[in-house]
């Protein structure tokens, strides 16, 4: 349950390696008698994020018998493992970011509605503003993702239930290494204050840095072969 | 029987909204109605004027049994026994009595508290050093169980002390059987006493408990937190006065969900509060036992983040955690609008009641105070090191792995509550919170 000051007791995180993940955690008010649950691809509650029975086994097992305050989902891929085919690369992407974390938004929702109370934290991207050459077929899983859960946050208004959304834009981590970095890039850590910083706030969504919001209204309006331009320096 | 649709309920302090179906039963019947066709994974809980703090009376998901409606009361003169319906209000009983010449031994710092919370959270008052806490003036509890049947107890049976601070967990108060006093007239003889600092507010309150039935100290914690305050000493007097309504009086109208309480207006506040007059002759027992009833709804003053209220028990002898105490709340810059000392008397034999022998002290803090979340957790520690304990029925924010040591007596209430429940059917975000059952 949330203490009274509104703080959860029992976390869940999806995508228990996620840098991004991590740091929202840990970044959260101090709280010793915390239960934090780290879904990941190993450990106590390993799960195989693609396979749909595991989703939904993972799913029970986290809510039987207790509450959950607050999950964070963080799963995610890029899609651009160079052991793979393109056209693979483009189904593991769509696979993960929106077929799977979408299923588990709907599984988690649920639950929480029977609670009635609970937050869910979703990572979409900026990359979901604006389709850009080098990365639109990601950018097109987080769109997806990004529209269900607004849908979501809608639907659960009077459950009891909240949706929270999270867009940041380039983030230095272990899955962007070895990518250029594009302006208002920043850290696992300091995506991780957005994220805290995403849970307090009224509104649904939250950019990470918060100047995203208005990047995000320019790219959307400037003219393709501007943009085309711009987006790929 | 009324079934409310899924509806957000607060408990006093505001900090806590949850969504449930509420069902105001009118009759007993209607209780054990209710009780039999419960099938909810959520569980119920018995509520009444939602007068705790925090999440006590609060069940997401659930459902929640009104029991305000519940208003039978008789009173025998001759035995001096009030027979009381769960709904009926401290005050209710207050003013039945009166006419009888009697009055409840034991009454909270508010008369708007029903039979069945003032059960579940083992209330106390100013007289706690001569008559105990509430159940100890209680002779006999019917209580609904989850298998549907009323059951009647009285304090040789082991579940009527665990349904005594037993938070609602144990089943439903129908009734209670009472024991009144005599009292010769409508009012209590009071002195108050101004005092410099926490450490003679600790000497006269506890030089003053043989004499005096009532006592109790405000206490300033703001400005230089010394702990100056006011002492308030009385006994039942003998000339009646003329009483005015505490309850239905003034409100505190709506003022858009801001906080008012902050460092510079508890600072005036408790200037005027330690500055004004001392009352010294025969004071209405109503007013006099519950001062903050004269403004309904005053806990709007905190606003929308709401507030919440820290009481904890230490014994004698451990006084130098109020320094402790102090020195953080000051390093905070918290100043606590609503501060209370008392020296409690003996506690009862029920596992989960708060009162024993000690000095407890009372505090309000506004939840959007930066740092004191962190600073209560740390300041817990140090009770529990010091064999001090929390008020449950106050709490918003404590530790579930700190209550076995405040309580050393949790599993024995949870192997009792669970054979008066063994299907879990009263549930409370409470108990969900500190993983009591």
């Amino acid at each position: 349950m949330l203490n009274g000051f509104k703080n959860p007791g029992r976390v869940a995180l999806i995508g228990g390696e996620s840098e991004i993940g991590l740091s929202i955690v840990a970044q959260l008010p101090p709280d010793k008698s915390r239960q934090v649950i780290l879904v990941g691809r190993s450990g106590e509650y390993a799960l195989d994020v693609t396979k749909k029975d595991a989703r939904e086994e993972m799913v029970e097992k986290l809510f039987s018998g207790k509450d959950l305050d607050l999950v964070i989902i963080a799963v995610g891929v890029l899609g651009k493992d160079p052991t793979l085919s393109a056209a693979d690369n483009l189904v593991q992407a769509m696979d993960v970011n929106y077929l799977s974390t979408v299923h588990l938004l709907s599984l988690i929702s649920d639950r929480m509605k029977n609670q009635a109370h609970g937050t869910i934290l979703v990572i979409s991207s900026f990359a979901q503003v604006r389709p850009r050459d080098d990365n639109f077929g990601y950018g097109s899983t987080k769109a997806g993702l990004d529209f269900y859960a607004r849908g979501l946050a809608s639907k659960c208004k009077g459950t009891g239930v909240t949706i929270k959304i999270l867009r940041p834009g380039f983030v230095k981590s272990k899955m962007t290494e070895g990518l250029a970095t594009p302006p208002f890039t920043i850290t696992s850590q300091e995506c991780g204050r957005y994220g805290v910083l995403a849970l307090k706030s009224q509104q649904v969504v939250t950019w990470a840095p918060a100047i995203l919001k208005y990047i995000s209204v320019i790219f959307k309006s400037l003219p393709l072969p501007i943009f085309r331009k711009i987006s790929q320096r | 029987m009324r079934i409310t649709e899924a509806q957000m309920v607060s408990g006093w302090g505001n900090n806590f909204h949850s969504l449930s179906t509420r069902v105001v039963v009118t009759t007993h019947g209607e209780a054990e109605e209710i009780v039999s066709m419960a099938t909810s994974n959520r569980g119920l809980l018995p509520i009444g004027a939602l007068r705790s703090y925090g999440d006590s009376a609060l069940n997401s998901g659930g459902t929640l049994i009104d029991v305000t409606a519940l208003k039978f009361l008789t009173i025998d003169s001759d035995t001096a026994i009030a027979t009381v319906g769960a709904g009926v209000t401290i005050s209710e009983l207050e003013h039945a009595a009166l006419v009888h010449s009697l009055f409840p031994p034991v009454v909270p710092g508010t008369g708007y508290v029903t039979m069945g919370g003032a059960i579940a959270a083992d209330i106390h008052g100013k007289s706690h050093h001569k008559t105990g806490s509430f159940s100890q003036s209680v002779l006999q509890m019917t209580l609904l169980l989850a298998n549907g049947h009323q059951v009647t107890y009285t304090p040789s049976d082991p579940e009527f002390w665990a349904t005594v601070g037993g938070l609602g967990l144990t089943g439903i108060v129908i009734e209670l059987h009472i024991q009144l006093r005599s009292v010769q007239s409508n009012s209590v003889e009071v002195t108050e006493h101004r005092v410099a600092n926490l450490a003679a507010m600790l000497d006269l309150l506890g030089r003053s408990d043989k004499d005096y039935e009532h006592t109790v100290a405000w206490i300033d914690l703001s400005g230089d937190y010394r702990g100056r305050g006011v002492v308030s000493l009385g006994n039942y007097g003998t000339k009646s006065v003329k009483e005015k309504s505490v309850t239905g009086g003034l409100s505190l109208p709506d003022i858009g969900g801001k906080n008012l309480i902050n460092r510079s207006t508890v600072k005036v506040f408790n200037e005027i509060w330690f500055r004004k007059p001392l009352k010294s002759g025969p004071v209405a027992l109503t007013k006099y036992m519950h001062p903050l009833d004269g403004i309904q709804k005053w806990n709007r003053i905190y606003g929308a983040p709401g507030f919440l209220q820290y009481q904890f028990v230490i014994d004698e002898g451990r006084e130098e955690i109020f320094e402790s105490l102090f020195t953080g709340l000051r390093g905070l810059k918290a100043s606590s609008f609503l501060g209370v000392l008392k020296k409690f008397g003996a506690a009862t034999q029920a596992p989960l009641s708060f009162p024993r022998p000690g000095w407890t002290l009372t505090l309000d803090y506004s939840v959007t105070v930066p740092g004191l979340e962190k600073f209560l957790q740390e300041f817990d520690e140090e009770l529990v090191a010091a064999g001090g304990r929390v008020y449950l029925i106050k709490d918003s924010r404590v530790s579930p792995a700190l209550i076995p040591a405040m309580y050393p007596e949790l599993e024995k209430w949870r192997a009792i509550r669970s054979s008066m429940d063994p299907q879990r059917l009263w549930q409370s975000d409470q108990a969900r919170r500190l993983q009591l059952c």
